[in-house]
C-alpha cells in the first residue's frame, strides 16, 4: 500500500512537471484549455489592488479592470473565464509574470525602460507622482525642507531610486533613508516617528493616509519628484495576449466603462477621492482608437 | 515565449554592488557575532535556571524557553521592531523610534534573545546527561551550589554541548538574513538591492548564497578547532 502512494506520488508529480513545461505554451491557449486566467494583485496598493479585509478579497480599480480583462475573454471563447489571484508584491511580480506563475499583474506598475526591457506592458492607464506623505504639524512644503528628515520607501519601487537619486544629486539631504518592504510597513513606521516621510505614488499615498485611524493628521505634500505612468504588465513575446488586455482597455474608455470604474474607487465618494487631472482626461479620449463591439472575436 | 536569459556576472564585483556585498557581508558578521554574545549569556542563564532546585526560577526558565522557541522569528523581529516601542507610552516611545540605529539594535536583540532560547535547551541536555552521582560528588567536596554550576557543572555541560551549538553558532549567521524585513542592510538584503537595481537576481543572489556557504564553512572548521582543544578526556570522541 505504501509503496503503491509512493509511486502515485512520484507519477502525480511528474505528471504536473510534464504540463508544467507543456503549459509553458502561449498565454491565450493556455486561458482557453483552462477556463482560467492567473492575474497577481498586490495586497496594499490602495485603491489600485489591495485586499479588502471585511470580504478577505483583492479589490480594487485594477481588480475590476481584470473582471472586464476577464469577461472580454469569456466572449472571446465562449466559456466562462475566472480568476485565480495571486498576491504579489513589488518585488515578486514580474518575475512571477516572466516565469509563468501569473498571466499578468494588474496593480500600480510604474512603466519603465528598465522593466520594459525583462516584461511587456500594457497601454498607460493611469499618471501618479512620486512624492511624499508627512504629518500636517510638521510643515513641510519644499524638497529642502525634508533635508536632515528620515525618509522611507519600498524596496524595488521606482519612488524609492527616485528618492535615492536626488539625494545622491544633491537635491536634499536626507538623514537616512529607510527601506521597507510594504506600503503599510512604511506607513507604520510613518505613524511610530520611525520617519518623517514616507514616499511613494500620490493615489497611494492618499489611500494610505484615507486608511489610517485619523487621517486628518497627515498630508500629501504639494510638489512632486518624479512622474509614474502605471501599466500592466504581460509577458514578452505574446503580442495577441498583449494586445486583448490593451483593447480591454481602450474598449473600456470608449463605452465609459474605465470612468465608472475611475469614479468607483477615485471620485468624490470612492475611497480616494483624486480628481482626473485635465491633461489625463484628454490622454484617455485620444489614445483610444476606433473599436466596436465585438473586437472580442477572434 | 522567450524565456532566454542573459547571465552577468559582473554585478558581483562591478562599482557598486562589490561593494554593497562585502558590505552587506560585514552586517551580517557584526549582526551575527553580537547576536552570538547575548545568545550564549542568555542561554547559559536561562538553561542553568532549568535545573536548579528552585521550582519559581525553574518555571521562569522553562517558561522564557518556550516563550521565544515557538514563536517565528520573523513575528518576533516584527513584534520587538514595530510593537514593542509603543508599549514604553507616548514620549519614550518616540526617542526610541528616532533612534538612529534602533533596526540593528532590535535585530540583535531579538536574534540575540531568539537564539539563547535554543542554546538553553542544548544546554538543558547537556546538564540532563551528567549524572547525579557527579552533582553529588561535587557538593561533598564542600562546594557551595552557585560554586558547583559555575566551576563544575557549567563547564561540563558545555563541553557536552559543543556540537549542537556548533549548529546554533552556524543558524544566528544564516538567521541574521531575516533582518532585512526591517530594513537592515545585511547580505541578503543587498543582493535583493542589486536584484531591483539590475534585475539580475538570479546572480545576486547566487553570489550571496557562495558568501554564506563561506562563511557557514569557515565556521564549522573554526567550531572544529574549539571542540578539539576542549573535548573531555576519555569521552569517546573523533
Amino acid at each position: 500500500m505504501k509503496k503503491v502512494s509512493l509511486w502515485m506520488t512520484v507519477l502525480l508529480v511528474s505528471v504536473f512537471m510534464v504540463s508544467g513545461t507543456t503549459l509553458a505554451g502561449p498565454t491565450m491557449d493556455r486561458i482557453e484549455k483552462n477556463g482560467v486566467i492567473k492575474v497577481g494583485f498586490r495586497e496594499g496598493s490602495i485603491p489600485f489592488a489591495f485586499i479588502d479585509a471585511k470580504v478577505g478579497k483583492h479589490v480594487g480599480f485594477s481588480v475590476d479592470m481584470a473582471n472586464l480583462l476577464a469577461e472580454n475573454l469569456g466572449k472571446r471563447f465562449g466559456k466562462k473565464i475566472t480568476i485565480k489571484p495571486f498576491t504579489v508584491t513589488p518585488k515578486t511580480r514580474i518575475p512571477m509574470v516572466v516565469n509563468g506563475t501569473i498571466d499578468a499583474e494588474l496593480g500600480s506598475t510604474t512603466y519603465t525602460q528598465k522593466r520594459e526591457k525583462v516584461a511587456d506592458f500594457s497601454h498607460i492607464f493611469f499618471f501618479s507622482e512620486t512624492t511624499f506623505l508627512v504629518a500636517k504639524d510638521a510643515n513641510i512644503k519644499t524638497l529642502a525642507d525634508l533635508s536632515g528628515k528620515r525618509v522611507g520607501a519600498a524596496r524595488a519601487t521606482t519612488n524609492l531610486k527616485a528618492v535615492e537619486n536626488l539625494a545622491k544629486a544633491g537635491k536634499f539631504k536626507p538623514s537616512a533613508i529607510v527601506v521597507t518592504e510594504t506600503h503599510p510597513q512604511g506607513m507604520l513606521s510613518l505613524k511610530s516617528g520611525k520617519i518623517d516621510a514616507y514616499s511613494t505614488d500620490r493615489s497611494l499615498l492618499e489611500g494610505l493616509k484615507m486608511k489610517s485611524p485619523n487621517p486628518e493628521n497627515w498630508e500629501t505634500v504639494d510638489f512632486a519628484i518624479a512622474y509614474e505612468p502605471y501599466a500592466y504588465i504581460v509577458r514578452s513575446n505574446e503580442s495577441d495576449f498583449r494586445d486583448f488586455v490593451n483593447d480591454t482597455i481602450l474598449w473600456s474608455i470608449k463605452t465609459g466603462k474605465f470612468f465608472e470604474i475611475y469614479e468607483k474607487w477615485m471620485g468624490p465618494e470612492g475611497l480616494v477621492p483624486l480628481k482626473m487631472s485635465p491633461a489625463y482626461k484628454e490622454y484617455l479620449q485620444m489614445m483610444v482608437y476606433p473599436i466596436n463591439d465585438g473586437w472580442w472575436k477572434k | 515565449m522567450n524565456l532566454a536569459y542573459e547571465f552577468d556576472w559582473s554585478v558581483l564585483w562591478r562599482d557598486p554592488y562589490g561593494l554593497m556585498l562585502i558590505k552587506g557581508l560585514g552586517m551580517t558578521i557584526f549582526l551575527g557575532s553580537c547576536a552570538w554574545i547575548i545568545a550564549m549569556v542568555v542561554g547559559i542563564l536561562v538553561g542553568t535556571l532549568r535545573i536548579t532546585k528552585y521550582r519559581t526560577l525553574r518555571f521562569a526558565g522553562t517558561f522564557y524557553v518556550e516563550f521565544f522557541r515557538n514563536i517565528p522569528l520573523l513575528v518576533q523581529m516584527f513584534f520587538w521592531f514595530y510593537a514593542a516601542p509603543m508599549l514604553f507610552g507616548e514620549t519614550l516611545s518616540r526617542q526610541i523610534n528616532r533612534l538612529d540605529y534602533l533596526a540593528i539594535y532590535v535585530s540583535i536583540l531579538g536574534l540575540g534573545l531568539y537564539t539563547a532560547s535554543r542554546i538553553a535547551e542544548h544546554l538543558r541536555a547537556g546538564f540532563a546527561s551528567i549524572g547525579q552521582d557527579q552533582y553529588q560528588a561535587v557538593l561533598s567536596t564542600g562546594l557551595s551550589q552557585l560554586q558547583m554550576y559555575r566551576y563544575v557543572i557549567i563547564p561540563y555541560a558545555l563541553r557536552l554541548a559543543i556540537p549542537p551549538i556548533t549548529a546554533e553558532f552556524l543558524t544566528v549567521f544564516k538567521n541574521t538574513s531575516i533582518v532585512m524585513t526591517i530594513g537592515v542592510a545585511e547580505l541578503t538584503f543587498q543582493s535583493y538591492q542589486i536584484d531591483a537595481d539590475t534585475f539580475h537576481g538570479l546572480e545576486a543572489t547566487t553570489g550571496a548564497m557562495l558568501i554564506y556557504l563561506a562563511l557557514g564553512m569557515t565556521i564549522v572548521k573554526f567550531m572544529d578547532v574549539i571542540e578539539k582543544k576542549y573535548k573531555i578526556q576519555g569521552l569517546v570522541g573523533r
